[in-house]
């Protein structure tokens, strides 16, 4: 009976031990996906900024442009609209992403950048691939790949010129704040240009922020001004928290950063 | 007085006795469930392990065919010249890089704008159906004649002295009938740093005859369009590398573009751009139709050219006066093909990005 006894405990010890070990195991990977599914997430569209494209750079906030579709104007028609080709035309454009166009100054070859939604930007009229053709642009197979942008006087002073490169682009707003999930901890919100903050991460520790690297320099946790066009580097702090799945236990956590170096359109 | 025996022997299990259903197998149970306890775990921990792994070698494999994309799209860029390729695949790492390119607008007579697009896979050699795909695009301009037409002459040295059977005409000796191109403007005669004489008056001809250019060979190479640096390089593949291609095999309009490096005692015919790594010292037999460039010339060079000669990209001459016994004279046709052998495309800056 004794020895019984000291088996059963030994067992049921050890179970007991193994079940915790397990559901410790469990909210460690749990805590390490989210972190890395976070960062996954917030670093592919991070990589995509386009130079002096990080408009918000703070500890709690980034706002990053990037670039949609860039193209060349191969036809001007009007003093406000201008012919251009994007791979796959509007139809493979996620229209309600666009936050703006940018003009690319042929010289310098520097980004100016204003906001405008597509239904500015949208040119209806005219025969875009045609105008092009005679231009010298080669529309076989793809006329419908040209598209004509409209009201392009009203953003740009001078309008961009025929052979000068122009770029759709999104914006998006990453913000880390109280979770409306679990309000207990923090979360990684998205925004679209126009939209509201949805939050894709909960869990996250009060440490995570974004950092920022001008050019030469080290990781700073505000940006601001003139020094946002020398951003080349960003780091997504994302620590992640939960609590232990027993009392008297410390929370679990998991230090998880990414360093993103910014390479795209320059 | 025997008494009976009591307990579990005493109930028929004697020792040794094997199978006993009196203890009721309670060990074997535990043990059988802490193995399946194990095993769980254990299923559970490869899974979490794999998948770590999975999502890891996908996410280097996507960011190698990004690479891969930039990689091709610089390439391309880099190695074109002459007419732009529709449709290149290259081999890079583990992926293949497949760029197609895309007229979108004529700049004016010289220049047009291209769209440069490199699609790059990466295999996975267990799931080869569903490789990493990642494409990039840019924007190039091509220059189809690069070179600019400042003299028939342009050497980077200080005197030109113009004799000996020696003539630089700058007026061109075809017509718009003859070529595209034909019936050019008069040029220069000759370009150099100090000082150019002639033997006899109509030695040298052009609008002007000569100019000086202080700036030397420096100016020259900011000036003529071309990128030395390229056209030298070794690792920038030519049609013909320190040998000439059979003429009389090629196709009338085919100008080639040919490179000889070191000292070239030029005795030769042919057409063409002929690049000369080294020092250029044309003997009576060089005859050429289109275009010499040369890192220097010899102190005295002879020979027939129907084309433009220019000689000083990395340095001063180092003759500083050069016996000027060649015949240059400009035949814009010849100059106008051999140039478009020249054709490059300059990627604009800021333009690469991800196409989404």
């Amino acid at each position: 009976m004794v020895l019984s006894s000291v088996v059963i405990l030994l067992v049921s010890h050890s179970f007991l031990v193994q079940n915790r070990f397990y559901a410790t195991q469990t909210i460690r990977t749990s805590v390490q996906d989210n972190a890395r599914a976070a960062t996954e997430l917030m670093g592919r569209e991070v990589r995509t900024a386009m130079e002096g494209g990080v408009v918000v750079a703070a500890a709690g906030t980034l706002t990053i442009r990037s670039p949609l579709a860039l193209s060349v104007v191969c036809n001007r028609d009007g003093i406000g609209s201008a012919d251009v080709y994007t791979e796959g035309g509007e139809s493979d454009l996620d229209t309600d992403e666009i936050a703006g166009i940018a003009h690319r100054d042929p010289v310098a070859g520097t980004w100016t950048a204003v906001n405008a939604s597509w239904s500015t930007l949208n040119g209806t009229s005219g025969d875009p691939a045609g105008e092009c053709a005679i231009n010298g642009a080669d529309t076989l197979d793809v006329a419908g790949a040209f598209h004509r942008i409209a009201n392009l006087n009203t953003l740009f002073s001078p309008v961009p010129a025929e052979g000068d490169v122009v770029m759709l682009f999104r914006e998006t707003t990453f913000a880390i704040q109280t979770s409306e999930l679990d309000p207990s901890t923090l979360g990684i919100f998205r925004a679209a240009y126009g939209d509201s903050l949805v939050e894709f991460a909960t869990g996250v520790d009060t440490t995570a922020q974004f950092q920022y690297r001008t050019v030469g320099g080290t990781y700073v946790d505000v940006v601001t001004g003139a020094a946002l066009a020398q951003i080349d580097a960003l780091r997504l702090v994302a620590d992640a928290r939960k609590p232990a799945p027993t009392g008297g236990v410390d929370d679990i956590t998991f230090g998880w950063s990414v360093n993103v170096p910014l390479r795209v359109v320059r | 007085m025997n008494r009976p025996m009591v307990g579990r022997r005493a109930q028929g299990c004697a020792h040794g006795e094997r199978p006993c259903s009196a203890r009721g197998g309670f060990v074997l149970a535990l043990v059988v469930f802490m193995l399946f306890a194990i095993s769980v775990a254990g299923m559970t921990g490869y899974l979490v392990v794999s998948s770590e792994f999975e999502l890891s070698k996908h996410s280097g494999q996507g960011a190698e065919a990004l690479a891969v994309a930039r990689a091709g799209l610089e390439r391309f860029t880099a190695e074109q010249y002459g007419v732009v390729d529709d449709t290149v695949a290259y081999a890079l790492g583990n992926g293949v890089a497949t760029v197609t390119t895309r007229k979108l607008f004529a700049r004016d007579s010289i220049t047009d704008m291209y769209y440069i697009r490199s699609e790059a896979t990466v295999d996975d050699i267990f799931t080869p159906g569903a490789p990493a795909r990642r494409v990039v695009g840019g924007y190039a301009i091509h220059h189809r004649r690069p070179l600019a037409h400042h003299a028939v002459v342009m050497v980077g040295a200080d005197n030109v002295e113009v004799r000996g059977g020696g003539e630089a005409h700058g007026w061109d000796y075809k017509t718009v009938a003859d070529c595209p191109g034909g019936g050019a403007s008069q040029i220069t005669g000759v370009i150099t740093r100090l000082s150019v004489t002639e033997s006899a008056t109509d030695d040298i001809e052009g609008s002007p005859e000569y100019e000086l250019w202080s700036g030397g060979w420096a100016e020259i190479v900011d000036s003529v369009g071309l990128r030395w640096d390229v056209l030298s390089d070794p690792n920038f593949a030519v049609d013909y590398e320190n040998t000439l291609p059979s003429f009389a095999s090629l196709p009338a309009d085919s100008f080639p573009l040919i490179r000889y490096t070191g000292w070239v005692n030029a005795n030769f015919t042919g057409r063409g751009v002929l690049i000369v790594d080294g020092v250029f010292d044309p003997g009576s037999s060089f005859v050429w139709d289109g275009i010499v460039l040369a890192k220097e010339v010899d102190d005295i060079i002879q020979g027939d050219l129907d084309g433009i000669l220019i000689a000083g990209f990395e340095g001063p001459n180092t003759y500083s006066t050069v016996d000027f016994r060649t015949d240059v004279n400009y035949h814009s046709c010849y100059v106008y093909r051999a140039n478009e052998t020249l054709a490059y495309l300059e990627l604009l800056p800021n333009t690469i990005f991800e196409v989404n």
